[in-house]
């Protein structure tokens, strides 16, 4: 190769970089710009809703909560009553202890006076067998408890188990340390009970950072910001993630995934499809992708719909290790989903879906972290060779920071504008300060769990979920 | 050559794409300056106005008990006074927002004639022109809480006005209207569904049912139109009053649904039927329970539960080995009410594991 060629190869790479920097660029903007008319149109609607009679309706239709646990018994018992404390009335919780070590069992067992029943279970997903059987409460204050203890088998395991005992015809599938608010299944449900012209298969929440806030018998009192810039970082992260994208693509009818720690399943479309699949990390993405596909080879017209609410709660990792593992799983769980179902991709059979949606994954989302790392050593060899035009990369480099930065306080204005979560004095300075330090403090360890993941997925084929220590909700 | 001159010097010899993204740097720094300022004031502004709205509530809610334990004379020197007020108060747009919100709390907690005094109020401190302005305006939003307003203090004078927008093409709005002709009408509230057009959604008909409900001694209109309706939420709404309301005298017609074009209405068909144990239902849909939906042979197969007959063995038996789990169990727990020794006989035979575990469990409950 004579030195010409290099420098048409050099300059390709350039332009690829260039071009691919634009786009991601110009999406942003676009999908704020989405996610802007789209939350206007959601407090519009909603503005007037009366939730009452949904309520208290007895032809409301029936809801299950299904909450898988393992080794919970920390705050199992509190985190049931959480969930026994929605204010909609044709609902039950079946909570699946997943062949847990520990004494969850037992202590649900005294808590809650439980006893084994007789069940007949339609298994139209195939589950591991149960272990000690399935108990209800003998209290009729606790009757729309069901207790299932079954064999391990993973998360995506219980939850088919307990959409297979599920006799409602919307299942709500949750993280057991969520906390749930009290509205949150009447404004779940409601996408689909509206909409008339299109058939509602899922619907997801935004799931909030309670890390910090103030939780007394699993009710939420008192709003708070964390005191650690990792999770005041990640507070960021989620407005950005929950406010800005998912809202777009929620009014693009594009959404490909629903948050694993709250969302709503119309329970027959999640069987037909076969219920979770058991081999991903990223069932809950997953689940998402497998309906859609389905519905659009049915050729049903259908929407994945998004609830912005603050309704679900959870705890964030309060250090790097365990969010790093958190990161490194969700990669895993996207590469899984998006190779499983490639043939969806750029396939005008499956229209917006295949031709949007599943395109945006693969390059802004799957692909980022590779590009960005071949971005960064190209860097270094072209310090290596001394061959950096410091002049370019500086302007560059704080475009882009002004970018990011930009971007994560037009999240923060959705935030104030729509839902105002943050209200107390100093808050607003704290995340201002959090802004600024972010791409620093956050952004690597995500880069780096992202090739963690990559390789993980590759050459560690044997990693599963990865640690996740809880320290509970109302424990701070 | 100072600071910025040697910057200004330095920037004219960059070339243009170095120019134009220092200029775009520039501006995004002036915009997040510009914004961070804005969001201090927005946060300051945010928390004012919840402040400013808590008291001013507060200090409604304390005139409005007043004038409610006024006397009850609307010429009350006491409620004059308030009306004055509040007549001052709502030319403010904010304020006006604030008594509204108190107002309809009260309204919704109280009853009697305190809930009519409220109603005059909201008439004399002149909400009413507001609220029937809204309905003018050419958003779908401000058009809806204009009728939610309507609805709330009972104007019922403007039904004809409010009528014109029962098939408005947005949802929200066909909701409120229909919100407003059954909070006001009750089941005379109804009549919407002689020529509506666009759907209702279920959520709204939940809604609806639910309203009914707290009207007691209300007396159901004729459904039997509603349930031959070209709009099938028209229908699907109409078999849910007729299983509320016990409409036995449409029967016949319920009868005539189960041959219905659209499967979710003759599945609601059915178990309307069911509640009302028609005997007549179970030879017709025995007929040709074969072509019919699982959904559809499911409803009956729970229709069969009350009204099962010692003659309906053979029917049954052919659907003991269903591929439905569902309707296998019924048909088996069908056969064990009318049929103990056949059903044992049948248990002992099987080797499928599925039916076994359904036997076990059918002789234990």
């Amino acid at each position: 190769m004579d030195s010409s060629t290099v420098k048409i190869i050099l300059l390709t790479i350039h332009y690829l970089f260039f071009i691919y920097a634009f786009t991601v660029i110009g999406s942003y903007i676009f999908l704020a710009i989405i996610s802007a008319i789209e939350s206007i149109q959601y407090i519009k609607k909603n503005s007037f809703v009366n939730y009452n009679e949904i309520l208290s309706s007895t032809v409301s239709p029936s809801i299950s909560i299904i909450a898988p646990a393992y080794n919970e018994s920390l705050n199992i018992i509190e985190n049931v009553r959480s969930l026994l404390s929605s204010h909609y009335v044709n609902y039950d919780v079946i909570i699946v202890n997943d062949g847990s070590k520990d004494n969850s069992l037992e202590l649900l067992i005294e808590a809650y006076n439980l006893v084994e029943v007789n069940y007949l279970i339609n298994e139209q997903i195939k589950t591991k067998p149960l272990r000690k059987g399935i108990f209800k409460s003998t209290n009729p204050a606790f009757e729309k408890l069901v207790v299932i203890d079954k064999e391990n088998g993973g998360k995506a395991d219980a939850l088919n188990f307990g959409i297979n005992i599920s006799k409602s015809k919307y299942v709500a599938c949750i993280d057991v340390d969520c906390l749930l608010l009290e509205d949150s299944l009447q404004k779940m449900i409601k996408p689909f009970l509206e909409l008339t012209d299109v058939k509602v298969i899922a619907s997801g929440g935004v799931i909030r950072i309670a890390n910090s806030c103030t939780i007394k018998d699993g009710k939420l009192l008192d709003v708070n910001i964390p005191k650690k810039l990792i999770e005041i970082a990640q507070i960021l992260e989620y407005l950005r993630s929950f406010l800005l994208g998912r809202m777009a693509w929620s009014r693009l009818n594009g959404l490909l995934v629903i948050s694993g720690a709250f969302g709503m399943f119309d329970k027959k479309i999640a069987i037909q499809v076969g219920g979770y699949d058991t081999n991903t990390v990223g069932e809950d993405m997953e689940i998402i992708v497998r309906m859609r596909g389905y519905m659009e080879e049915q050729k049903i017209k259908y929407k994945v719909a998004y609830i912005p609410d603050p309704l679900c709660w959870t705890e964030a990792p309060d250090n790097y290790k365990i969010l790093i593992s958190q990161r490194n799983r969700w990669t895993r769980g996207t590469i899984e989903t998006l190779r499983k179902h490639r043939k969806i991709g750029f396939n005008p059979k499956y229209n917006l879906f295949g031709m949007l949606s599943y395109p945006y994954w693969l390059f802004y989302e799957r692909l980022a972290p590779i590009i960005e790392v071949i971005g960064i050593l190209y860097f270094v060899i072209l310090i290596a060779l001394k061959n950096v035009r410091w002049d370019y990369a500086l302007a560059f480099f704080i475009l882009a920071y002004l970018f990011s930065v930009l971007f994560t306080i037009v999240a923060i204005f959705s935030e104030e504008l729509t839902f105002h979560q943050y209200k107390k004095k100093g808050t607003g300075f704290k995340l201002i300060i959090v802004t600024l330090l972010e791409p620093f403090i956050l952004h690597p360890f995500i880069l780096y769990a992202a090739l963690r993941g990559n390789f993980d997925y590759y050459f560690n084929k044997k990693k599963k979920w990865g640690e996740m220590t809880r320290k509970g909700l109302s424990k701070k | 050559m100072n600071g910025l001159e040697y910057l200004i010097n330095n920037f004219k010899q960059f070339p243009i794409l170095i120019k134009i993204v220092w200029i775009l740097s520039g501006i995004l720094f002036i915009i997040i300056i510009n914004l961070l300022i804005y969001l201090k004031f927005l946060r300051g502004y945010l928390r004012n106005k919840e402040n400013i709205f808590a008291k001013l509530q507060s200090e409604y809610e304390s005139e409005l008990i007043n004038y409610l334990y006024a006397s009850q004379e609307e010429e009350d020197p006491t409620k004059l006074i308030i009306v004055e007020k509040m007549k001052t108060c709502i030319k403010d747009k904010f304020n006006r927002e604030i008594f509204l919100t108190v107002l309809s709390k009260l309204k919704n907690d109280i009853s009697g004639e305190m809930a009519e005094s409220i109603e005059h109020l909201y008439v004399k401190s002149g909400l009413i022109d507001y609220s029937l302005a809204k309905l003018k305006s050419n958003k779908w939003d401000v058009k809806a809480a204009g009728i939610k307003e309507l609805a709330l203090f009972e104007i019922k004078n403007v039904y004809s006005e409010i009528s014109k927008y029962k098939d408005y093409p947005k949802q929200e709005v066909r909701n409120e209207v229909q919100l407003y002709f059954v909070n006001l009408f009750q089941f005379k509230g109804l009549d919407f569904l002689n020529d509506l057009k666009t759907p209702i959604s279920e959520w709204n008909q939940i809604q609806l049912l639910e309203i009914l409900q707290k009207f007691e001694d209300q007396e159901i209109t004729d459904i039997s139109h509603w349930l031959k309706s070209k709009n099938n939420s028209v229908v699907i709404f109409a078999l849910k009053l007729a299983k509320i309301y016990n409409q036995f005298q449409v029967i016949n017609i319920l009868l005539e649904l189960l041959a219905h074009e659209n499967k979710d209405i003759r599945v609601e068909a059915i178990e309307v039927l069911n509640y009302f144990q028609t005997n007549e239902a179970k030879q017709i849909l025995k007929n040709n329970f074969l072509n019919r939906s699982t959904d559809e042979q499911i409803a009956f197969f729970n229709m069969l539960g009350g009204i099962v007959e010692k003659n309906d063995e053979d029917f049954i038996l052919k659907n003991v080995y269903h591929e439905n789990f569902e309707i296998k169990t019924l048909a088996l727990k069908l056969l064990k009410i009318i049929n103990i020794d056949r059903f044992k006989m049948l248990s002992r035979s099987l080797s499928d594991v599925e039916n076994q575990t359904i036997f076990n469990f059918l002789e234990k409950n």
